[in-house]
């Protein structure tokens, strides 16, 4: 057989021959790999068929070279005529396009092998419907065939079949695109494992729809899925197709920020979340992203199930009001945000600031402030915990949320007694220990120590050069200092210190409290469940843990070293007597060098679990106390050190016990040392002796057992370095300063980006009404208050001499307006005088037997001219107009939204400002506060001038041209010059914070004139950016509010198509409109003279 | 057929007024002896003080007190024995209306002739009493000048409207009261007035001396007076922080007499002295916790 069939291969070889090398030598090479078990004609076959295809084309030897390179594999992978139907595919396409077969072979070894053989020529199907004959979409198909092994990896052939109807269907749009998402899709499939069938079906829908996002889609796959639980991916991408389908846009976007949300979310709770925006699909697609974009602030609140019905809520309201709906899931509500903090159980610092502050300061008696607990560590002097309560001595700093109770009372009462614990620290003297004031209840040894300690000099000490008594003197600059320098384990030392100053304070906040005292054994009790497991303690620590369930009102039972049972009894037993009213912070002294001596000659040595005994305390605060003779001997160790030869190797370093939590970090060494610097700033320095240098201020930072700076020696001196620095700062500092300050004034915040804060100084936050919404988006506008700069003052005089004959016509009305205010009221029943004409009168009657009028009293009523207004004038850009082109519609002015073009487009109006001569609106408005100024000094109302632009709602600038509580000063008319048209007109925040100026003002009358060109319009001061509806609901609900607060507003334009918004916008307020410009500063006299009368 | 109809009020002639009882008073510093000093030397006195301190009780205690140690004014009474603490007291509420007709008297029209009726201040000054004007920045200022000849070394009051100038009798005094706490710059005592006065300024007592007084008024035990002397003074601390005013002691003292009343603490606190002081919600809610850190 073979030598029939010999000569047919090589009658093949030599057609070969013909065509370029590579044909022939990739045949030679597959023709030694062949298995062996092929017949000669099924050789013959085989070298005919790549023969074939060479033939067929001018470039088909490339797709026969492939076909000989990879048969032999290929055969590997199934059975003959299986191979013979695959190269009949080949022949096929080929026939097509050789460049498709041969990008078809090359594939095919990677692909059989996840291929059944069956689907063969389905797979050759797929690749050639893709083939449209062009250029582009052979470029396609061979890419596709290229990608099919690695896409078989994840996908079943019908998902590949599918995937391959997909670039189809995109083909029909873009190739580029459909080569794109080819590509993409290899590295997107592995990754979302079970869903895939979903998600081509959702790209599939989306080139209906929007075919230009199919490819962004593909990306924001490939980052979304992964962030979704791999069980929810599936319901995620069906969420996604939900969207599409109910006319949902940028669904790449929304896909990434609903599972960036997710991600921020349990992935226990994620189909929960999913089925709730399942449910909301129903009612809006719109609403389903912006809920689910809300969850994890939502859930930062309030649990699964509150969620629930917040989200019910928000149905209710979607029901009624689709924009409502929206704003409320948006969280840019007011109602969502009072639902959701009505749910949620935990208190929020920021909502109990004003309550607990106050209630401190009432406690203290001092100017105490409230602040957060991470300010304090921000502030980077020695407290380290965003979490424990604290005082500095000023400030009372507690945690930003406590959420440890089922219910907002619980929470509540938490927050209450953690401060009145640190307000305790201050009200009963913690801090202000002091080393030769003497205790009451003990016998003082402090002095006598020290005396011992400075003449004992040993160990450690050796090493310093000969101290006398005086430099010892100066080594302290606080009593807590000078006292805790008597120890040689500090941090022992301030542990005992720190338990039984505490037990101090809760005894007596017992005693003085007694309405807490309820809430104060709850929380200690919970406190004692919490402790940590004291047998597991090694001596010293399990002493020092003895006595923090003593203080906790622990009295029986608690565990201690069988063999330290008298010592845990004494120790306890002198913790009891600080617990009497009467005791004092030097108690707490003269009780923790007693405990301390106890404890510290106690080795610090683990116990056996069982050699643990309960001991009852009973309660002996009230015997009188006697230090045991061997106190002495105990005491006089303290001042010797440790013996450290006589200590066993089997003892461990002492190390803290834990924190009671409620009841904080509590540092009297740097406490003492920060009020010591405050009183030396306040002073100016020093009144007795030196002032602290920064090298006593690091020595303390760092001997202080106060601060944890565990570190090398390099290390440990540059952080008490900048930690002195800073306590420096602090102490400069008359009250702390929010961090954030120094932000920079143009911070572009993003429309959707939710509520703001005001971090800095002069910035005030106001709502804005959403009437679409029917609510307020909470906290939505920043207005930065400004004092106008100052220009030239002869702008002021010289307006008033343009003015000449006008001047002093109205200074002359208005002067006669100041004698109107007592007025003589006659004819009264009673009064301060009779009035002769009206009692004659009434003689006559009852002379001529008419019945006389007893009404012949006057009085003079006093008429009180009690009146504070405010100018607002409209200083938007808008203002430049001028006056002879003010008859162009102002919609014509639109300010670019983009703010680099905003920039541009701000210069060039400037530029054409500069080159005007003639009169602008704003220069009429200034002419006519100048004015008015004039006229208000004669008749001495209280009176303010604020201008106000803007851009956006982060940038409502408001400036002061003159306060209301502000005297007319040379100042001011410097201010008038420097007015000049900026920015935009967003009314809303500029009347808001007027109103709220105003209403500080105690008067009969209060009035606010807004002056201004146009209609109010900002950056974003609508909705969808088109709706300038939005603008002017704004306002009248801002002027509204004002009416509420009883202060009466009245706009005035110079825009002759004001009437159309004014009209809504002022509704029963009053308004004009200006036919003529220039009547502004009579026409502003003449309303003000009528309103106030 | 009856003679004469029961009297369902008592009555007084204004300058027939004084006290006949002792008013319970508790001296915190050396007030009593500068009243004393200040009286014998005829000069006059203003008393500062925020509301409820006890500003007024000082007077009608001093009234009191003068009465009965000066025996130079001693009269007899009814019953023919001589009676002591006769010192009449007027006292007048300045408001912003109060003319000078409303203190020196005015004409009023009786039948068809005119009779003339002094006013509190004329009959004070005749009669040689204490003339008490409570809270006196409130009074016009064109009100207040009138007094000035009564406070310097004339003593005289003129009667316009009848020609006339009373010279002011041996026991005559005038005392200003005034709460420099809520005045605003409006109201403020002008330096010619204010400058013929010796100040005394009153302040809440000490807590110790408060609970006393509250314990003594309200007749609540001694602890709890306590408890209420230490609301007053935390209370006080958020002066300027919120509150305009403190809780003065005489709110001390009503919720005093609700406890002893039977009213439970806190709600006697809630009503005497929280909602007395401010209407401002917040507050409101810190003065309730700090109410609840009190009492149980």
């Amino acid at each position: 057989m073979a030598e029939t069939s010999a000569p047919k291969i090589e009658e093949i070889r030599a057609e070969l021959a013909k065509f370029p090398s590579s044909v022939l030598e990739e045949f030679e090479k597959a023709l030694l790999k062949m298995p062996d078990n092929l017949t000669e004609p099924q050789l013959a076959d085989w070298a005919g068929a790549g023969r074939d295809l060479a033939q067929k084309t001018v470039r088909s030897w490339e797709a026969s070279a492939q076909y000989f390179k990879v048969s032999p594999s290929v055969l590997g992978f199934m059975p003959l005529n299986y191979f013979f139907k695959w190269t009949d595919c080949g022949q096929a396409l080929c026939a097509e396009s050789p460049t498709l077969a041969a990008a078809f072979f090359e594939a095919s070894p990677g692909t059989m092998s996840k291929l059944r053989s069956r689907h063969i020529e389905s797979w050759s199907g797929l690749g050639r419907s893709l083939y449209k004959g062009t250029w582009k979409s052979s470029t396609l198909a061979c890419k596709f065939f290229q990608s099919s092994p690695v896409l078989l990896e994840h996908l079943s052939f019908p998902e590949l079949e599918r995937f391959a109807s997909f670039l189809d269907s995109l083909s029909h749009r873009s190739y580029d695109l459909a080569s794109e998402c080819l590509t993409l899709g290899q590295g997107i499939f592995p990754l979302i494992g079970e869903d895939r069938a979903a998600f081509i079906s959702l790209a599939s829908t989306l080139v209906e729809t929007g075919w230009r996002e199919v490819k962004s889609f593909f990306e924001a796959g490939s980052r979304a899925l992964p962030r979704v639980e791999s069980g929810q991916r599936l319901r995620f991408l069906k969420m996604a197709e939900q969207l599409v389908k109910n006319g949902g846009t940028n669904i790449p976007g929304v896909m990434l920020e609903i599972s960036k949300a997710l991600s921020q979310i349990e992935p226990h709770q994620h189909a929960h979340i999913l089925g709730l925006g399942e449910a909301l699909m129903v009612h809006s697609a719109l609403a389903v992203p912006e809920f689910i974009k809300a969850c994890p602030q939502a859930l930062e609140k309030v649990t699964m199930s509150q969620l629930e019905k917040w989200f019910s809520e928000g149905v209710g309201i979607l029901e009624q009001n689709q924009d409502g709906g929206l704003a409320y899931f948006k969280m840019e509500s007011a109602r969502s945000e009072e639902i959701l903090e009505g749910l949620s159980s935990g208190v929020e610092y920021g909502r109990i600031k004003d309550v607990m502050e106050m209630y401190c300061r009432a406690m203290a008696g001092a100017d105490i402030k409230l602040a957060e607990a991470v300010d304090l560590v921000e502030k980077n002097i020695g407290w380290v915990s965003n979490e424990a309560p604290s005082t500095e001595g000023t400030t009372v700093f507690v945690p930003s949320l406590v959420d440890k109770y089922g219910s907002k009372s619980d929470n509540f009462s938490w927050y209450k007694v953690v401060s009145t614990h640190q307000v305790a620290h201050i009200e009963f003297g913690s801090f202000i220990f002091d080393f030769d004031t003497p205790s009451i209840f003990f016998t003082d040894r402090r002095q006598e120590l020290e005396q011992q300690k400075v003449q004992m000099p040993e160990g450690s000490r050796q090493e310093m050069p000969e101290v006398d008594s005086e430099s010892v003197e100066h080594a302290w600059v606080t009593d807590a200092q000078r006292f805790f320098d008597l120890f040689e384990d500090r941090k022992l030392a301030l542990d005992i210190y720190t338990v039984v100053e505490d037990a101090r304070l809760d005894a007596r906040v017992k005693v003085e409290y007694p309405g807490i005292r309820l809430g104060y054994d709850l929380i200690q009790t919970s406190s004692l469940h919490e402790r940590p497991e004291i047998t597991d303690m090694p001596v010293r620590e399990a002493l020092v843990e003895f006595l923090v369930r003593l203080s906790l009102n622990q009295y029986n039972g608690i565990p201690a070293p069988e063999q330290f049972v008298d010592e845990a009894k004494e120790v306890g037993r002198i913790m009891q007597q600080v617990l009497r009213p009467e005791a004092t912070i030097q108690d707490t002294a003269e009780a923790s060098l007693r405990i301390y001596a106890i404890i510290a000659q106690i080795p610090n040595e683990e116990v056996p679990t069982e050699d643990w005994e309960d001991v009852d305390m009973d309660d002996t605060q009230n015997e009188e106390y006697q230090d045991p003779d061997d106190m002495e001997q105990l005491l006089q160790q303290i001042s010797m050190g440790m013996e450290m030869e006589m200590r066993p190797d089997s003892e461990q370093e002492y190390d803290s016990t834990e924190n009671v939590e409620f009841r904080g970090d509590f540092k009297p060494e740097l406490v003492q040392m920060l009020t010591e610097l405050r009183r030396q700033q306040k002073e100016g320095g020093s009144t007795d002796g030196e002032p602290i240098s920064q090298e006593q201020l690091e020595e303390l930072l760092k001997n202080s057992a106060e601060l944890e700076l565990q570190a090398t020696q390099g290390e440990l001196q540059e952080s008490s370095n900048m930690m002195a620095n800073n306590l420096m700062k602090e102490a400069g500092l008359d009250m702390p300063q929010s961090p954030e300050y120094g932000k920079g004034p143009l911070v572009h915040v993003d429309e959707d980006g939710g509520a703001l804060e005001a971090n800095e100084p002069q910035t005030f936050v106001y709502d804005e009404w959403d009437f679409r919404a029917d609510d307020y988006k909470p906290r939505w506008c920043i207005v930065r208050q400004k004092t106008m700069a100052e220009g030239d003052p002869t702008y002021y005089s010289s307006t008033l001499t343009n003015y000449g004959g006008l001047v002093t016509q109205i200074r002359r009305q208005f002067e006669m307006m100041v004698p109107e205010n007592f007025q003589k009221v006659r004819k009264l029943e009673d009064g301060e005088e009779i009035d002769i004409d009206d009692l004659i009168e009434a003689v006559v009657d009852r002379k001529t037997g008419a019945s006389p009028s007893d009404k012949f009293y006057w009085r003079r009523n006093k008429v009180q001219r009690d009146v504070a207004v405010a100018f607002l004038l409209d200083t938007s850009a808008s203002t430049a107009e001028a006056i002879d082109d003010a008859k162009k519609s102002p919609d014509d002015w639109d300010a670019p939204d983009d703010p680099v073009e905003y920039m541009v487009w701000l210069r060039t109006r400037r530029g054409e400002a500069m080159r005007r001569s003639y009169k602008r609106i704003i220069d009429v408005e200034k002419e006519a506060i100048v004015l008015l100024i004039n006229a208000l000094e004669a008749i001495g109302d209280l009176y303010g001038i604020y201008g106000f632009s803007g851009y956006g709602r982060e940038n409502v600038e408001f400036y002061t041209i003159k306060d209301l509580d502000e005297n007319f000063s040379e100042r001011v008319k410097k201010r008038i010059d420097r007015v000049a048209p900026l920015h935009a007109t967003r009314m809303g925040p500029a009347i808001r914070h007027t109103t709220y100026k105003l209403d500080k003002q105690d008067a009969r009358t209060k009035l606010m004139f807004l002056i201004s060109d146009g209609r109010p319009q900002d950056r974003g001061y609508s909705r969808e950016g088109v709706e300038k509806e939005y603008a002017v609901h704004d306002t009248k609900m801002a002027l509204d509010e004002a009416k509420a607060k009883g202060i009466q507003s009245f706009a005035l334009t110079v825009d002759k198509n004001g009437h159309d918004y004014l009209k809504n916008m002022c509704d029963d307020m009053g308004y004009e409109v200006l036919d003529d410009i220039y009547e502004l500063p009579s026409r502003l006299l003449y309303l003000y003279k009528k309103l106030t009368m | 057929m009856t003679q004469s109809t029961t009297t369902l009020f008592r009555s007084y002639l204004i300058e027939e007024y004084h006290l006949t009882e002792e008013p319970y008073y508790k001296p915190v510093g050396d007030e009593i002896e500068l009243f004393e000093a200040a009286y014998k030397q005829k000069i006059p006195l203003i008393f500062k003080g925020p509301t409820g301190c006890g500003k007024t009780r000082f007077v009608e205690y001093m009234s009191y007190r003068l009465g009965q140690t000066l025996t130079k004014v001693k009269q007899t009474g009814d019953d023919g024995a001589p009676r002591a603490g006769n010192i009449p007291l007027v006292t007048i509420a300045c408001h912003e209306d109060l003319t000078s007709s409303d203190l020196v008297g005015r004409y009023l029209l009786e039948g068809d002739s005119t009779v003339w009726i002094d006013g509190p201040l004329t009959r004070a000054v005749k009669v040689g009493g204490i003339c008490y004007l409570d809270e006196i920045v409130e009074a016009r200022k064109d009100t207040t000048v009138l007094i000035h000849p009564l406070t310097d070394h004339r003593r005289i009051l003129p009667v316009e409207k009848k020609g006339e100038l009373l010279e002011a009798a041996e026991g005559f005094l005038l005392i200003l009261s005034y709460n420099p706490g809520y005045q605003s710059a409006l109201k403020d005592l002008k330096h010619s007035t204010r400058q013929r006065f010796v100040s005394i300024e009153f302040d809440y007592p000490p807590r110790d001396i408060e609970a006393e007084i509250v314990e003594h008024e309200s007749g609540v035990d001694k602890d709890m007076a306590m408890q209420l002397a230490k609301l007053g003074e935390k209370v006080r601390n958020l002066r300027e922080h919120g509150l305009g005013e403190g809780a003065s002691t005489r709110l001390l003292i009503y919720a005093g007499k609700l406890i002893s009343q039977g009213i439970a603490p806190r709600r006697a606190c809630q009503v005497a002295v929280n909602w007395a002081v401010t209407d401002d919600p917040s507050v409101q809610k810190s003065i309730e916790e700090l109410i609840g850190s009190i009492f149980e």
